[in-house]
């Protein structure tokens, strides 16, 4: 583990993240404003699947789709570069770990989306009721987004990680 | 000075100062209201703005009281958090300026929610330009609260 701090602190990216005064609060409301977009969009996109707001078309809120994934881009760079500039404040700290387990989840959720639901929805009129996977993959991908955000918040509070 | 000293004394400041849950607990509430109003309150101002013309309006619209309600738990956790250090925040001028900017936003965003509900729910309303400054202003507003806060622990 000693040979991966090393490296990461030896890279100039380490260096531009801890070398200018501006570059982590701006990172950090990069990475804010982020998951605002982030949560914004699924929040519209997965209660829909789930069920509520029947009115709206299903291909409307489909619209909000290249949001959510510029929004979790700009969320997974700024998140890179936290790690590469305090690499031993992040792979110890059990939020950091269970926050990434969750990052591992939702995407995998969003596979099962991609791969089993999203061409169901297809052959679906835009106001119709949505199959019982589709419902319990949108409550699944609100569920572990939510503690992403809760675990990247906890984490100067949790945990022994250097700070 | 005298009232933020007494709300410092409170237990709710007490609790969230001195306790392994107190602070935690805030902080993420905070972060998790702030997501749900932010997030959906600028991505309506985009879609008044001409953004996402496939989605309706009135669909959006229908999201605002969820919107709202993050804003709740938002604040609630806001004041938590600020009673604990009263005395420390409000001579902080980030803190002043950013929550100068919550409550703009705040504003406009129910501003833009009055302008909307006049329109009475017609599927693809033309937003008038007096929507779009306000849809505008509210995205000013939001996402300069998030950078002056994120500002408060550096400056």
């Amino acid at each position: 583990m000693d040979a991966v701090y090393d490296w990461i602190t030896s890279t100039p990216i380490s260096g531009f993240v801890l070398g200018y005064a501006w570059a982590w609060p701006t990172l950090e409301s990069l990475h804010f404003i982020g998951l605002c977009f982030l949560i914004g969009a699924l929040l519209i996109m997965d209660l829909r699947l789930i069920g509520f707001q029947r009115v709206i078309p299903l291909r409307a809120v489909h619209s909000l789709m290249p949001v959510a994934i510029v929004a979790f881009a700009v969320n997974l760079v700024t998140g890179v570069l936290f790690v590469f500039g305090d690499p031993h404040l992040y792979f110890v700290n059990p939020a950091f770990q269970l926050k990434m387990l969750f990052v591992l989840l939702a995407g995998l959720n969003f596979l099962l989306y991609y791969v089993k639901v999203e061409p169901k929805l297809a052959t679906l009129g835009p106001n119709d009721a949505t199959p019982p996977l589709a419902k319990a993959v949108g409550v699944a991908s609100l569920a572990f987004w939510f503690l992403v955000l809760s675990y990247g918040r906890l984490l100067p509070y949790l945990g022994t990680g250097g700070g | 000075m005298g009232f933020f000293l007494w709300l410092e004394q409170t237990w709710l400041a007490e609790w969230v100062r001195s306790s392994t849950t107190g602070y935690p607990t805030m902080i993420t509430s905070h972060a998790i209201g702030m997501a749900v109003m932010v997030g959906l309150a600028v991505l309506l101002a985009l879609r008044v703005l001409g953004v996402f013309r496939e989605l309706p309006l009135p669909a959006l619209q229908r999201y605002l009281g969820l919107a709202w309600a993050g804003f709740g738990l938002n604040f609630l956790s806001g004041v938590g958090l600020f009673v604990a250090q009263a005395t420390m925040y409000v001579t902080d001028a980030t803190f002043l300026i950013k929550i100068a900017l919550v409550f703009l936003g705040a504003a406009a965003t129910g501003a833009l929610q009055g302008q909307l509900a006049k329109e009475g729910g017609a599927t693809n309303p033309a937003p008038s330009g007096g929507m779009r400054a306000t849809a505008a202003l509210s995205i000013v507003f939001w996402i300069g609260a998030i950078i002056t806060g994120r500002l408060i622990a550096y400056v």
